[in-house]
């Protein structure tokens, strides 16, 4: 009863490999391990630290938050006021326009620094503009 | 081999009809907030249609800009009620999807995510929204393009830079609700910088008022030298 079980189960697992190994045959040229590999936006702390005075730090958590505490020299920069902050940041920006823009907000899951990266990449057309791997709390371990 | 089988069975059955159970009406919401808006308010309404009471344990959402609560911590069976989330626009763009996770102490489906899309009207975009100049650059004028969007029927734009040094002017584009902006600073030879407000004639009572800004950079920067460690 058993064996007879196993033996159907290693049976509908030889047959879904069948249409697997088909398409990858067929798409040989279009699978992900063959495709070109997208430049990272993303960086971590160390590596953003080792740029030292290269790095121009964006606190993109809401301002309560950047009140609370930032990184040192870090310029606030958020969606919530974006038509006030943006000014702000583009005249430091121009003073130093070879700086690679390191953008953060709380922790690995918030979202808020990809959309101040995207903005500052389509809408100001910015270069070197990279999100910081953890944010905030990252920083904070590594500092630590 | 049956016995069990059955055991399994009924067993299954009684846990299912004795535990807690929060149905949602729905757990995503598409909200169409208006021109002028600042926040879109999401009701996700729920009832417990289980035999035993749901406490809720948290309710988290994935964006600072979003704000979400629940009307009371326990629901008793048969009760209903439901959770408001706020999603504050501020000056966002385009479509927005945030989600608010909703722990219970329901076995085994403690969590539930509630999402809520916001596609904010389409109203004025500006490409590109910055222009700058490198010191030292021949200053020739740039353009910035302004398209009106579906929900935004402006007829005319005005523009002015608020540094003298640059001068803008605004002309028609090739299409309907299409503006050429262009930007050029008198010299550019240090750097200085201009905001520059876009004023069109929607909506009538209150324009919405935009913002583009221009720059004179300063000299390019040669790469960083080793590493330096942070202050802090």
């Amino acid at each position: 009863m058993n064996s007879g079980l196993a033996r159907q189960a290693l049976l509908l697992i030889a047959l879904a490999f069948v249409p697997g190994i088909g398409e990858a045959v067929y798409y040989r040229n279009r699978v992900s391990w063959q495709s070109a590999v997208a430049p990272s936006d993303s960086v971590t702390v160390m590596q953003a630290r080792a740029w030292g005075d290269g790095a121009l730090w964006v606190d993109a958590r809401p301002e309560e938050e950047f009140n609370a505490a930032h990184v040192p020299g870090a310029l606030p920069l958020n969606e919530d006021h974006w038509n006030e902050l943006l000014p702000q940041f583009l005249q430091v920006w121009s003073q130093v326009p070879g700086k690679k823009v390191v953008i953060y907000c709380s922790s690995l899951s918030c979202n808020l620094s990809r959309d101040v990266a995207r903005r500052l990449r389509d809408e100001a057309q910015i270069k070197n503009v990279f999100v910081l791997e953890g944010g905030w709390e990252e920083w904070l371990k590594v500092k630590n | 081999m049956k016995t069990p089988f059955f055991v399994g069975i009924l067993s299954i059955f009684l846990c299912t009809s004795l535990r807690a159970e929060l149905k949602w009406e729905q757990t995503s919401l598409e909200l169409h907030p208006g021109v002028g808006d600042t926040a879109a308010v999401g009701h996700f309404k729920y009832q417990n249609i289980g035999k035993a009471p749901v406490a809720f344990k948290s309710v988290r959402t994935s964006c600072g800009c979003t704000a979400a609560q629940s009307q009371t911590k326990e629901v008793k069976p048969g009760e209903k009620g439901e959770i408001t989330a706020t999603f504050k626009i501020g000056d966002r763009t385009g479509t927005q999807v945030k989600t608010v996770t909703v722990e219970t102490d329901e076995e085994p489906h403690t969590a539930t995510v509630l999402t809520l899309k916001a596609v904010l009207p389409e109203m004025l975009t500006l490409v590109p929204s910055f222009v700058y100049w490198t010191a030292g650059e021949e200053p020739k004028p740039k353009t910035i393009m302004a398209r009106a969007g579906k929900d935004f029927p402006a007829k005319v734009l005005t523009v002015t830079s608020s540094n003298p040094e640059f001068v803008a002017t605004v002309d028609s584009g090739d299409a309907k609700g299409e503006w050429k902006i262009t930007v050029q600073p008198k010299q550019a030879t240090r750097a200085m910088a201009s905001a520059l407000t876009i004023r069109p004639d929607f909506p009538k009572t209150s324009p919405h008022v935009f913002y583009a800004n221009a720059s004179v950079t300063g000299p390019p920067m040669t790469p960083p030298a080793a590493a330096s460690p942070i202050a802090k």
